[in-house]
């Protein structure tokens, strides 16, 4: 916000006189409007107001050409007066100048007399405003024009026990409740102007021109003997107050309050009229406890809401006070006016709001333009706006809700209908607030709570899992987080530092093995060959045997006898844990219900993850890694032969993109759900090596908590056996830059899928005993099926 | 009685005298029927024009998305013209769009008495501070004429300033008789101070300016949409989404097509006059209207490849909305319109009505010339008046280093003829014997016609929509398209018919007379006055 920016209005929150005088001028009985000036002024005028009445809106106009602005518009302003009583037939015409004939300093009173000379039996009263668009908004014009309409009407002082209700622009609909209230309570009352019928019509079988509603110049006259004056307009100018001028020119006596908007005001708006002879009809006491009931109700949605309120100051007053008695925080106050009582009436409501909810920053302005009103709204984080649709603007910029009320309302219908008068107004006004704060939390708590407990929540396991390391914390800040994922993240984190491959502290001292007992594979890597067993040779895809659950069980048994640091059974093939899901999930089971400690991990290509991930939940896996060398199909593509998936065999990108598909997902849902994962990355030259801080970076944005970049160990006969090797340096070189987005392991042993022991010192050979079955190098279809049957339970 | 009659009985003397040669029935017999268009509005009478500031500012210069246009006056002008006309626009490169902003000197009393040039000066240099625009233009509203602030020298100061095109337009309100003014100011001004300021090549021969598309609810977007699958290179547009940049270097195209004669017909002829452009008059509302623009266009550039894929294009989107058009049709035959826009609509969507089976029985501009009605042939016979003449007229001449013809003499001779270069023909020419064409149709004319003619839907604005519907009569708004469009090109064809058959299908017309008042058939009042 700059504030030396004073010359420059940038998207008002303000309109001119003339809207505001022809406005008045609606609420008069039979009356029709004739801007004295040049014809846009009513073209705009009118299509503004069409537009958010949606009804005709007739403002005729003189016309004037720039013949007018050398010799004068007399001559336009008598034909248009002469047109409009012949066409249109008023009882009344408003005269309202304009910009032009006020900088010409036309005589309208002298044109008037002359019109009448003219005209002889002439019964049309012609009211005239002077309304420069310079002089003032479309408040001050309003105002302007009930002064004017009271000041020109032949006054009937005879007194009566009537009260004059003057009221500021308010809706059709609001100005109907307003009337049937004042019907209800037994008083006689003039409601000086009212727009009740005349700018929301109704839909008949035939179209009157002239519209029938409106105060009539008979009860207007009769203003002047009134009991009272009430006058619902704090910020009305005082030269231009008509309650003002019928008190100092006939000693009717003026009070002035608040527009009735919610309890107090409208509590005080009846208190006046009881004081006035009225008695309150017991479905108003009962409306009364409705909107209290709802104030009480609806106090924790309201509670959140930061508004910020523009407008009218009348309408900015009125809203701010009943935002802090709902406690609403009105972080905004603006008046497009000029209207330096604001501040005044509004500080200390402001204030004690403020405090009560422990706010700092709020304001209260006045003059303002929208490009003003935006920067509060910014610097005040306000989240509601409440006002006209000209805020739409700043709506849809910063994802706000826009409660609109005022005018003009221009990309909603029934703008004229908006209520916020009297108990019931004030119910429906805070129940559209208090829904609108509603439909922000529903839409977007799913995904909050995604974020903060799930994805950010990942970001706190990683911290700890760091810290079980003896790496520094990563410093987050800390979240509250309430789901069963939080009791499964910090028991798993736990189970970390206990894991050797996840813990380079625990390397040296906990001991893991790895059962043989899925052979299966469902992907095809061009790097991989697992039909070699060499007791000397040690890399993943390689066992000597083939284990059936039963018999890894049992070699589970004996391992924890023999190792009395056994932490981890891992399940890493020798092909992929998944694709042979029932033998590793009955593996799991048993060693669960014999050991419920052990810490359960699991190698897998991700595949499998979406089916399959939430059973490992239940089996109480911990660990998962999960192999991605790609986060690219094309690349992808590169790397695997094939995809066999859900029984269908995918080749080429669209292999990869399912392959890639799956891994992201179901990585996503295990780290959302407090399994610890880290994702394996095979360094292949010039195939992937420029792509890994890529991979890095999504494993890290799906929660993982490291990564292992990994050598690649040349087979021969598969087809990656040529590509050139990997340096030490130019794998530390690697890690070290992705190192940024995620702890990375540099202690990996490139175990076999039968490996016991400690990382550094394996003992799987101790097992490999002769009655013990060799793997299959390519087991036949029959035998798989029959080795997965459950019932069966033998292994071939 | 006869509609005109009905329509002119209510009037005074005066006023009959003077809107009877507004209105007009159709008689081909009659050999060239003349109307009067663009003199002064009656006063009094609630016409629907606007004023000059809001032709220039409002039409032509508000939609140039990379361009501050500050509203030199008091505040009303400036947010009664902001975001009123839906001319879309999308940011340019620099990620700029000024089309959702209002920039207003906001004049008070003081200004009025003291002179607002000072606080002119000022809003640029806060303008040019807050959003650094490519260029900036000033619009003066009726005082600023009327106190003599010099804003033409505030810019050219500005100009000098800040290295940017500072443009000020004297487009007083109460200048000419409408908009139409405005429309002429403007259009001096970007001729004056825009058009041949840049003079970087097209990339290809077929480059066309797109001149009179406000791209009101994306219709220039649809129209874009086509023209590049035929293969054209659009320089510029004026101005719906249009690009102050752009229109720099416009006369380096090698064809300016026109959509709206009435509001950039000033610029089509001056840019003829000084760099050689010939313009084209071409429709792009209806079916047959698009196809017959595009051949004509495909003719100018004389390409066989140009034709060919011209006619693929014809051929496949036809193809593509012929269903849903004869869909259409099912609904809307035999019903009737009325048509009532500002200077260039109403020929538009005759064309597009008639091929959805709807008939026009009545059609009016705001604030057309008699160009506009009877083709630009009368303009030697349209008698200038006061009003007229306080208009500044530019005068142009070939310039001595940019003027190229893309036709040789001969073609042009050829093609001129052929094809319509220069011309206009008017909208009395496509109207149906007996419809009527009235000029500046005011509230209460509406009300008589809606009386006679009865037509089943009435074309116009948001001022006399609200008064239609009251009468029982459909009213689409074609200003604005009633938060709908794009209606032009084909895709656009087929949304209009939708717009339209559920306005007219829309259930609540049936319901306008309650039950009750079937049963009771008495009248009157118990005891007396009540």
């Amino acid at each position: 916000m700059n504030a030396n920016i004073v010359n420059l209005t940038t998207n008002p929150c303000k309109m001119c006189m003339p809207m505001g005088a022809v406005t008045a001028f609606y609420g008069i009985r039979k009356c029709m409007s004739i801007l004295h000036g040049s014809q846009g002024c009513s073209t705009y005028i009118r299509r503004h107001m069409a537009t958010h009445y949606n009804e005709p809106v007739d403002i005729a106009s003189s016309s004037l050409t720039e013949e007018g602005t050398v010799f004068g518009g007399t001559k336009n302003l008598l034909k248009g007066l002469a047109n409009l009583i012949k066409l249109y037939e008023p009882e009344v015409i408003g005269v309202s100048t304009t910009c032009l004939a006020e900088t010409i300093g036309e005589d309208v009173d002298a044109i008037i007399k002359s019109f009448y000379a003219a005209t002889p039996g002439c019964a049309v009263k012609i009211i005239n405003v002077a309304a420069a668009g310079y002089g003032g908004t479309q408040f001050e014009g309003y105002f302007r024009a009930l002064h004017a309409t009271v000041s020109q009407t032949q006054m009937d002082a005879t007194p009566h026990n009537g009260v004059n209700v003057i009221t500021g622009p308010i809706s059709p609909a609001d100005t109907r409740a307003l009337k049937a209230l004042l019907a209800s309570t037994g008083i006689a009352s003039v409601l000086l102007p009212d727009l009740s019928q005349n700018l929301d019509g109704i839909h008949a079988e035939t179209y009157k021109r002239l519209p029938g509603g409106g105060t009539p110049l008979s009860a207007v006259s009769a203003m002047a003997g009134a009991h009272a004056t009430l006058e619902l307009s704090p910020f009305c100018p005082d030269e231009y107050s008509p309650g003002a001028y019928l008190e100092a020119t006939y000693g009717v006596p003026l009070t002035r309050l608040a527009l009735p908007v919610g309890l107090r005001d409208t509590d005080a708006f009846l208190a006046a009229l009881v004081d006035l002879g009225a008695v309150i009809p017991q479905s108003v006491g009962e409306e009364r406890g409705r909107y209290l009931d709802a104030m009480v109700d609806s106090h924790k949605y309201n509670a959140a809401a930061r508004a910020a309120i523009f407008g009218e100051p009348d309408f900015v007053h009125s809203l701010t006070r009943f935002a802090c008695e709902n406690g609403i925080i009105p972080v905004l106050a603006a008046a497009g006016t000029r209207s330096p009582r604001l501040a005044d009436a509004l500080k200390d409501e402001m204030a004690a709001a403020a405090e009560r909810q422990f706010v700092e920053e709020y304001d209260i302005v006045d003059g303002a333009d929208f490009e003003r009103i935006d920067a509060y709204v910014e610097k005040n984080r306000a989240n509601i706006l409440i006002g006209n649709s000209d805020a739409r603007r700043i709506a849809e910029k910063r994802h706000l809700p826009l409660v609109r009320r005022a005018f003009p309302i221009h990309d909603r219908v029934g703008g004229q209908r908006r209520r916020m008068l009297l108990y019931e107004g004030s119910l429906s006004l805070l129940d559209e607030i208090a829904n609108a704060m509603l439909a922000h939390t529903e839409e977007t708590f799913r995904g909050a709570l995604f974020h903060d407990l799930c994805h950010d929540g990942q970001k706190k396991k990683n911290a700890r899992t760091k810290d079980a390391d003896g790496l520094a914390g990563c410093g987050e800040r800390s979240l509250s987080v309430t789901t069963a994922a939080r009791g499964a993240a910090r028991k798993n984190a736990a189970r970390t530092a206990t894991h050797p491959c996840f813990s380079y502290g625990a390397c040296k001292t906990a001991a893991r093995i790895h059962l043989p007992v899925a052979y299966g594979c469902n992907i095809g890597c061009r790097y991989c060959l697992r039909k070699y067993d060499c007791p000397n040779e040690s890399r993943p895809g390689v066992s000597s045997i083939l284990l059936s659950p039963e018999e890894a069980f049992g070699r589970f048994k004996a391992a924890r006898e023999m190792f009395s640091h056994l932490m981890v059974v891992g399940i890493a093939g020798p092909g992929d844990a998944l694709a042979n899901f029932s033998r590793t999930e009955s593996t799991l089971r048993m060693i669960r219900e014999y050991d419920p400690d052990i810490t359960f991990c699991l190698s897998t290509n991700g595949l499998m993850l979406p089916v399959h991930a939430s059973r490992l939940l239940e089996l109480g896996v911990s660990h998962v890694t999960v192999t991605i060398n790609a986060v690219d199909p094309a690349i992808g593509a590169k790397i695997y032969r094939f995809v066999n998936f859900m029984g269908t065999r995918h080749e080429g990108e669209t292999a990869a993109a399912i392959l890639l598909a799956n891994q992201l997902s179901g990585l996503k849902f295990l780290t959302g759900n407090g399994v610890v994962c880290k994702v394996n990355i095979v360094l292949l030259k010039g195939v992937n090596d420029h792509h890994i801080e890529r991979v890095v970076a999504t494993a890290r944005s799906l929660g993982a908590s490291l990564t292992n970049i990994m050598r690649l160990i040349p087979v021969p006969g598969s087809d990656f056996a040529c590509l050139p090797p990997v340096s030490n340096g130019e794998l530390t070189k690697i890690r070290g830059i992705c190192e940024k987005h995620l702890s990375q392991m540099r202690h990996c042993k490139h175990c076999r899928a039968d490996a016991a022991g400690l990382l550094d010192h394996d003992e799987s050979i101790v097992f490999r005993t002769g009655e013990q079955k060799k793997i299959p190098a390519r087991p036949p279809r029959a035998r798989l099926e029959c080795a997965e049957a459950p019932k069966n339970g033998a292994a071939p | 009685m006869d509609p005109k009659a009905h329509v002119l009985e209510r009037y005074h003397a005066k006023v009959f005298k003077n809107r009877k040669e507004h209105i007009l029935r159709i008689d081909h017999a009659e050999e060239a029927q003349t109307i009067t268009a663009n003199t002064r509005t009656i006063p009094g009478i609630i016409t629907n024009r606007g004023c000059c500031y809001a032709g220039c500012k409002g039409v032509v210069l508000g939609p140039l998305k990379d361009v501050a246009v500050i509203t030199h006056g008091p505040i009303g002008c400036g947010f009664y013209s902001w975001g009123t006309r839906r001319n879309k626009a999308a940011p340019d490169e620099e990620g700029k769009n000024f089309t959702q902003y209002c920039f207003s000197t906001d004049m008070q009393e003081p200004d009025i008495v003291f002179g607002g040039d000072k606080k002119l000066r000022a809003a640029i240099d806060e303008v040019y501070s807050l959003f650094s625009p490519g260029s900036i233009m000033i619009c003066s509203t009726c005082p600023v004429g009327l106190i003599g602030d010099d804003i033409h020298a505030v810019a050219a100061e500005a100009e000098k300033k800040y290295g940017i095109p500072v443009v000020a337009y004297s487009c007083e309100g109460y200048k000419g008789v409408s908009q139409s003014a405005g429309h002429h100011i403007a259009n001096n001004g970007l001729m004056k101070r825009i058009i041949g300021a840049d003079d970087a090549p097209p990339a290809t021969k077929y480059s066309i300016n797109l001149l009179g598309e406000y791209n009101i609810g994306g219709d220039g977007w649809e129209v874009e949409r086509i023209l590049k699958r035929c293969g054209y290179e659009i320089v510029s547009i004026f101005t719906g989404d249009g690009s102050w940049k752009k229109i720099a270097r416009s006369h380096m195209a090698n064809l300016n097509i026109v959509q709206c004669h009435r509001s950039i017909n000033y610029v089509a002829e001056m840019m003829k006059e000084k760099y050689g452009v010939d313009w084209l008059k071409v429709n792009f509302i209806g079916v047959a209207a698009v196809a017959d623009s595009l051949r004509r266009m495909a003719k100018y550039f004389g390409d066989a490849e140009l034709s060919r894929r011209t006619e693929e294009v014809i051929a496949d989107e036809s193809a593509a909305i012929a269903g849903e058009m004869d869909s259409c049709k099912t609904k809307l035959d035999g019903k009737t319109a009325a048509l009532f826009v500002g200077g260039s609509r109403a020929h538009h969507y005759m064309h597009l009505l008639a091929e959805l089976g709807v008939r026009t029985v009545l059609t009016g501009h705001e604030f057309g010339h008699r160009d506009d009605y009877e083709g630009r042939k009368v303009l030697p016979f349209i008698k200038e008046d006061a009003d007229n003449k306080n208009i500044e007229h530019l005068h142009v001449e070939p310039d001595q280093k940019k003027y190229r013809a893309f036709l040789s003499q001969e073609e042009y001779g050829r093609l001129k003829a052929e094809i319509g270069l220069e011309d206009y023909a008017g909208m009395i020419r496509d109207m149906e014997n007996g419809s009527y064409v009235v000029d500046d149709l005011n509230h209460f004319e509406t009300e008589q016609f809606l009386k006679c003619l009865q037509p089943d839907i009435f074309f116009s604005g948001i001022k006399d929509k609200y008064m239609l519907q009251k009468a029982g009569v459909l009213s689409r708004q074609l200003h604005s398209y009633d938060y709908s469009g794009p209606y032009a090109g084909y895709t656009g064809a087929i949304r209009f018919g939708h717009d339209v058959i559920m306005g007219l299908y829309t259930p609540a017309w049936r319901f306008v007379t309650p039950p009750w008042r079937n049963i009771s058939s008495l009248e009157g009042s118990f005891g007396g006055d009540i």
